[in-house]
């Protein structure tokens, strides 16, 4: 059929038949930090084992120890990669997020220095965004750096920030200037995590795991060199970051989504869920949808690559709102297919996944811009209305 | 059109336009919103009998009505992508052409059809406009229409209640039941024993009619198919085409919210314009994210149809671009009544007019809830596993 005549296609499936076994067969169909299952130590030799093979960076410049393969193999490696079992990518940050904005932004020195161990995935990374008092309002941030002879000096906290307790590195937002207001005055600093000025707290979550975390600064120090863009730039760099995770990798999550629609499907056959009129429809509902939300996807690749990264389209604003949504609603339609099982946590161990899921999902519609926030920036960028 | 027998994930992963791809449906746009406005539209549709003649020609002097036909039988020899592109300005101006019916239904039938004496015998009228063709798609299962060996050719009797275009069009697609299994035929609708009565509608920009047929013959040419063939070649069609009918309806969702912005900015209510409301905003993105992820379903369905997906991604797809912008086209269409308030019910403003519409689309070529269904058997039954 089409997919196996691919020989890219073939490649990456071959890979992953080949390489994912033995040690890493733990880490089969596991989600990261917060999937009980996941242990991140073997998640590193993962990512390492995925940057030996070539695969981490795959899009990024030749000179930058990319491969620039064209943005249709990409797509193909993410989905193949989803559908060999493939786990959560704890370098995701660094690898999607932070490598993009350090090419386009970065220091021949910043890039020469960071992005070999994002490639590498011997580095990982945070993100230093979000306060107390700077959620949805994240031009409120009062995080203070300022610059002593040849360090930046630290105070402050952050907040939901995901996975610091495995990574070495957080890029954080801060307030350089000081009396400054909202947009300005800001700088985008480039941090180790481990020092003694940094303290980590784990928040636990309605899934009773712990993905994300307080972070601290009490006087952390970094070196004078490592503002990401001019110091009071950092609104305009940190922006642009954020437009770097509509890219490619939404195509692997929906992959993702993807694996668990038929994970449900299985437990709904064997429940007889799949003979009710209503979830069937839900069920079918559900997977149109996502692949609606795949065109989606890929109608903002497509005009990403021809206006540029992070160029905004009609279909990229409504891109997080739209993926979001389907899958806290399709939260709900695993919790109805489990019917009184879904309260049942040591019940069917195939449907352990789900249950967390069915909560996990509500996170969803509050990160990366709650839906309150997307809706305006659709009404008030997309649509022109006013503020 | 092919569709391949085998079954494989939807292949296309490259969704972007070429220039020519985005002229064409800005040629067709540009016609449409210069001589379908609003006040033409419903001079069409209330003071003429829903069809406008001059529009017409326009159209067709543009080649819109042979946009996928093949090149060597008059058409321009392109595929779904445009087709689509064409379809969305035709829902949102409402306009009163069958462009629908025979550029895009009875057209895509004789894709399937693929035979060289049916292309040589329709495809030229079809693409130059000379002839409006149009197609009742019921079930093929049960055909209301009878056809009865006589000579060569068959003796039809049954009721069409309900075919969108027959009064316009001079050749109707239809299936028969006879003793050799479903016929596909093509009758020209000023034949002997074909009657045609107007059929009043809420929509009123897509004319219905009821074609009764009592003893009408058609001869053996008419028959463009039979038995299996048929059965696979009006299923085909019913798919391929609900994907340019689910164009039209992200076509009328975007109208609906481009007029509900544009009513907001000017309104004035507590001193300041509506548009500057929280809760009207978020009601207006809403309505944008609907519409943006219908346009992409439809766009990626056109694209996979025209990269030759098989038989079993043909229905995803289909059901994909219609309920997706079946939700849209209601959801749109009833917040764009809601959010002009008083106005919003009058018969003065537009909203209704795509309302009425949105619902009289919903149930052509198979509902929403029944490409559900059959999605869902594919996705939950083992017999279909």
């Amino acid at each position: 059929m089409k997919q196996a005549q691919d020989p890219f296609r073939a490649e990456v499936a071959n890979w992953m038949r080949e390489h994912l076994c033995g040690e890493f067969e733990a880490l089969r169909n596991c989600g990261v930090i917060g999937d009980e299952h996941y242990d991140p130590a073997l998640g590193k030799r993962w990512e390492q084992e995925l940057a030996r093979g070539g695969w981490v960076g795959i899009g990024w410049p030749v000179e930058h120890g990319g491969r620039a393969l064209p943005l249709a193999q990409q797509v193909i490696f993410h989905e193949e990669y989803v559908r060999g079992g493939g786990p959560g990518r704890l370098g995701h940050i660094g690898e999607t997020l932070l490598a993009p904005t350090l090419i386009a932004f970065g220091t021949p020195e910043q890039q020469r220095r960071f992005l070999p161990g994002i490639r590498a995935g011997t580095e990982y990374w945070a993100q230093g965004y979000s306060e107390p008092n700077a959620g949805s309002d994240l031009a409120n941030v009062q995080t203070r750096a300022r610059l002593e002879s040849d360090h930046w000096v630290i105070d402050g906290q952050k907040v939901w920030t995901s996975w610091a307790m495995e990574s070495d590195w957080i890029f954080v937002l801060a307030r350089c200037e000081p009396g400054s207001q909202r947009h300005q005055g800001l700088v985008l600093l480039l941090v180790p995590l481990r020092q003694a000025g940094i303290t980590m707290r784990p928040i636990r979550q309605m899934t009773g795991a712990a993905e994300f975390n307080e972070v601290f600064f009490d006087g952390a120090r970094t070196e004078a060199s490592l503002h990401l863009g001019a110091p009071g730039q950092g609104w305009k760099v940190a922006m642009a970051l954020l437009g770097f995770e509509r890219g490619v990798s939404t195509l692997g999550q929906q992959a993702q989504f993807e694996r668990e629609l038929h994970t449900l499907i299985d437990v709904a056959k064997r429940s007889g869920a799949a003979r009710d009129p209503l979830l069937r429809q839900r069920i079918a509902q559900a997977s149109l949808s996502l692949l609606a939300l795949r065109c989606n996807a890929l109608r903002v690749l497509a005009h990403e690559e021809a206006q540029g990264a992070g160029a905004q389209s009609r279909e990229a604003y409504i891109a997080k709102f739209a993926w979001s949504n389907w899958r806290r609603d399709f939260g709900r339609v695993i919790a109805d297919v489990l019917g009184p099982a879904a309260d049942l946590i040591d019940d069917d161990p195939a449907a352990q996944d789900l249950r967390r899921i069915w909560l996990a999902s509500r996170a969803d519609t509050i990160y990366a811009g709650a839906n309150e926030i997307q809706l305006n920036l659709i009404a008030e960028r997309a649509l022109g209305m006013p503020r | 059109m092919k569709i391949a027998s085998s079954s494989s994930a939807m292949p296309a992963t490259d969704l972007s336009l070429t220039d020519e791809q985005r002229q064409i449906a800005d040629a067709v746009e540009e016609l449409l919103a210069r001589e379908s406005a609003s006040a033409a539209m419903r001079r069409a549709a209330f003071e003429g009998d829903g069809f406008d003649l001059a529009l017409w020609r326009h159209v067709s002097e543009l080649g819109a009505c042979g946009v996928h036909l093949p090149a060597d039988h008059g058409g321009l020899g392109l595929g779904m992508t445009e087709l689509v592109l064409i379809a969305e300005p035709f829902g949102r101006r409402l306009a009163c052409v069958p462009w629908f019916e025979s550029a895009a239904l009875a057209a895509t039938a004789l894709l399937f059809v693929d035979d060289e004496s049916v292309y040589a015998r329709f495809a030229p009228g079809i693409a130059s406009g000379r002839t409006i063709a149009t197609m009742d798609i019921g079930l093929v299962e049960a055909p209301p229409v009878m056809a009865k060996r006589d000579g060569a050719g068959w003796r039809l009797d049954g009721r069409l209640p309900a075919v969108p275009a027959a009064a316009a069009a001079g050749v109707l697609l239809f299936v028969a039941a006879s003793d050799d299994g479903p016929l596909l035929l093509a009758l020209a609708l000023d034949s002997p024993g074909v009657r045609r009565r107007r059929r009043a509608t809420h929509d009123a920009t897509r004319p219905v009619a009821e074609v009764i047929l009592a003893g009408a013959i058609a001869g053996a040419a008419d028959c463009l198919c039979r038995g299996d063939a048929a059965t696979r070649a009006v299923d085909l069609t019913r798919q391929v085409a609900a994907v340019a009918l689910a164009a039209e309806q992200v076509g009328v969702a975007q109208q609906c919210l481009d007029l509900t912005v544009d009513y907001l900015q000017q309104r004035v209510q507590f001193g300041r314009p509506l548009a500057t409301f929280q809760a009207l905003k978020h009601r207006c993105a809403q309505m944008m994210v609907a519409i943006e992820l219908a346009r992409s379903a439809v766009l990626g369905a056109a694209r996979a149809l025209d990269e030759g997906p098989g038989a079993d991604s043909v229905l995803r797809l289909a059901a994909m671009a219609r309920c997706q912008a079946d939700e849209a086209a209601q959801f749109c269409t009833q917040e764009a009544i809601q959010l002009h308030g008083g106005v919003g019910f009058t018969w003065e403003f537009d909203p209704q007019l795509y309302f009425k519409r949105a619902q009289a689309a919903r149930h052509w070529l198979g509902t929403p809830s029944a490409w559900r269904e059959r999605v869902a058997a594919t996705l939950l039954d083992e017999a279909a596993a």
